[in-house]
């Protein structure tokens, strides 16, 4: 028997490895999915002035292996069972997320990651092993101020405090 | 439009797409219900069906296969990944592209390097089902489905609490070494779940076993015991550090 497709709807497979989808709720920009993707169709774009980043997924160049959905850690980006991405037009076939940068709290520009990454490690931290509140205040850092920082302590050893 | 003819060009495909058009030219799929037919010679075609990243040496064919069609229609459909936009192979040194930034987007390769493409079909290698809405879309016959989506930072949800958090992380890399990420990660949620609505070790160690004895599938089945295991060590761990550390500093219980 012909299948009626186009004139019927057609679902796929439970299983089927469909056009991948982000997430923007849960979705941290830590670009884990960008550096896995094979054939780069995720892309993660920083704009250190202004302060954005920018996750972008082009299905148009998607393979459909799920290895962003393997790396994702928080299970962000998924692979749906839709597979109709036909399209006239390049530009249906993206998808945009963008997030804030973290601010960096000794001189104020803006870091190499998101506000959202900042959260998310934060939460990681098991309470009683390490002291929270320190980590806490050395978190939002530039690379710069991180290296001041370092040699700061570094000098600092061997003193004995009274 | 009332049929469309088409002629095939491979511009350097792996042959996983030419698969899939023929199998959209079988009786189960029957891609002729739609008026496509399959012609030996460009100058019979309306359309062009491209695939394959095209290659340097694929370019000229190619090229020539296009001049050779009536100037009217003269429609080009990109047939998968590669042909939409380079694919696996947009890096490769045997590609005709030009040069530009790596970080615009949409991202450019493929046929429409040299070609005007009317229709994009996407996928690696498309479903026969893919193919066909795409002729159907080209025919009016279906309703686009895709668009371009743009969020911008909203609402953020972190899903578990701290330890709980922090279990997870440790829990996932095992899990994925048994079962692969496909049904240990949905496994793990279903597991993180249970610790999440129980409230005792009693309470979880009967949830876990009641959630174990209704499981079909002995493959999760073990996962899950596995899992339990794991989550019974990782706290074991958690418990004996805190302990050594109130010692250390000299805290009370």
């Amino acid at each position: 028997m012909t299948k009626a497709y186009p004139f019927e709807p057609e679902e796929a497979p439970p299983e089927y490895r469909g056009i991948p989808r982000i997430d923007p709720v849960l979705c941290i920009g830590c670009g884990a999915c960008a550096n896995a993707c094979p054939p780069n169709a995720i892309l993660r774009i920083d704009d250190p002035e202004n302060g954005t980043r920018r996750i972008v997924l082009d299905v148009g160049r998607c393979i459909r292996c799920a290895r962003c959905e393997e790396v994702c850690p928080t299970g962000a980006v998924r692979l749906t069972a839709e597979f109709e991405a036909a399209t006239d037009d390049r530009s249906d076939h993206v998808e945009v997320v963008e997030l804030r940068l973290a601010r960096c709290r000794g001189c104020g520009k803006y870091t190499c990651y998101t506000e959202r990454q900042v959260e998310k490690v934060l939460s990681l931290i098991p309470r009683g092993i390490l002291d929270f509140d320190r980590v806490r205040e050395k978190l939002p850092l530039c690379s710069e101020c991180k290296l001041k920082l370092t040699v700061l302590n570094a000098t600092k050893f061997g003193e004995v405090e009274p | 439009m009332k049929s469309l003819w088409v002629f095939h060009v491979n511009t350097g495909a792996c042959n996983g797409c030419d698969i899939e058009i023929l199998d959209v030219l079988t009786p189960y799929y029957d891609i002729e219900r739609l008026g496509v037919k399959l012609v030996p010679t460009p100058r019979h075609a309306h359309a062009l069906l491209v695939t394959g990243p095209l290659t340097r040496q694929a370019y000229h064919a190619a090229k020539m296969a296009y001049e050779a069609m009536p100037p009217k229609p003269r429609i080009v459909i990109a047939v998968g990944t590669c042909a939409c936009s380079g694919g696996i192979f947009h890096d490769s040194y045997a590609l005709r592209r030009e040069y530009r930034e790596s970080l615009e987007y949409p991202l450019k390769g493929g046929t429409s390097e040299f070609l005007p493409v009317h229709l994009y079909i996407p996928g690696c290698p498309p479903r026969p089902e893919e193919i066909l809405y795409g002729v159907a879309l080209l025919k009016n016959i279906v309703e686009k489905k895709v668009r371009g989506r743009r969020f911008s930072e909203g609402t953020f949800v972190l899903p578990r609490e701290s330890f709980n958090a922090w279990v997870e992380v440790l829990l996932r890399a095992r899990i994925r070494k048994e079962l692969g990420y496909f049904d240990g990660y949905s496994l793990l949620r279903r597991f993180m779940e249970l610790v999440e609505s129980s409230e005792s070790k009693e309470e979880l160690e009967k949830l876990v076993e009641k959630t174990i004895n209704d499981e079909g599938d002995s493959r999760l089945r073990y996962g899950l015991e596995k899992l339990y295991s794991y989550y019974l060590e990782v706290v074991r761990t958690y418990e004996g550090i805190l302990a050594a550390k109130r010692a250390l500093v000299g805290l009370p219980k």
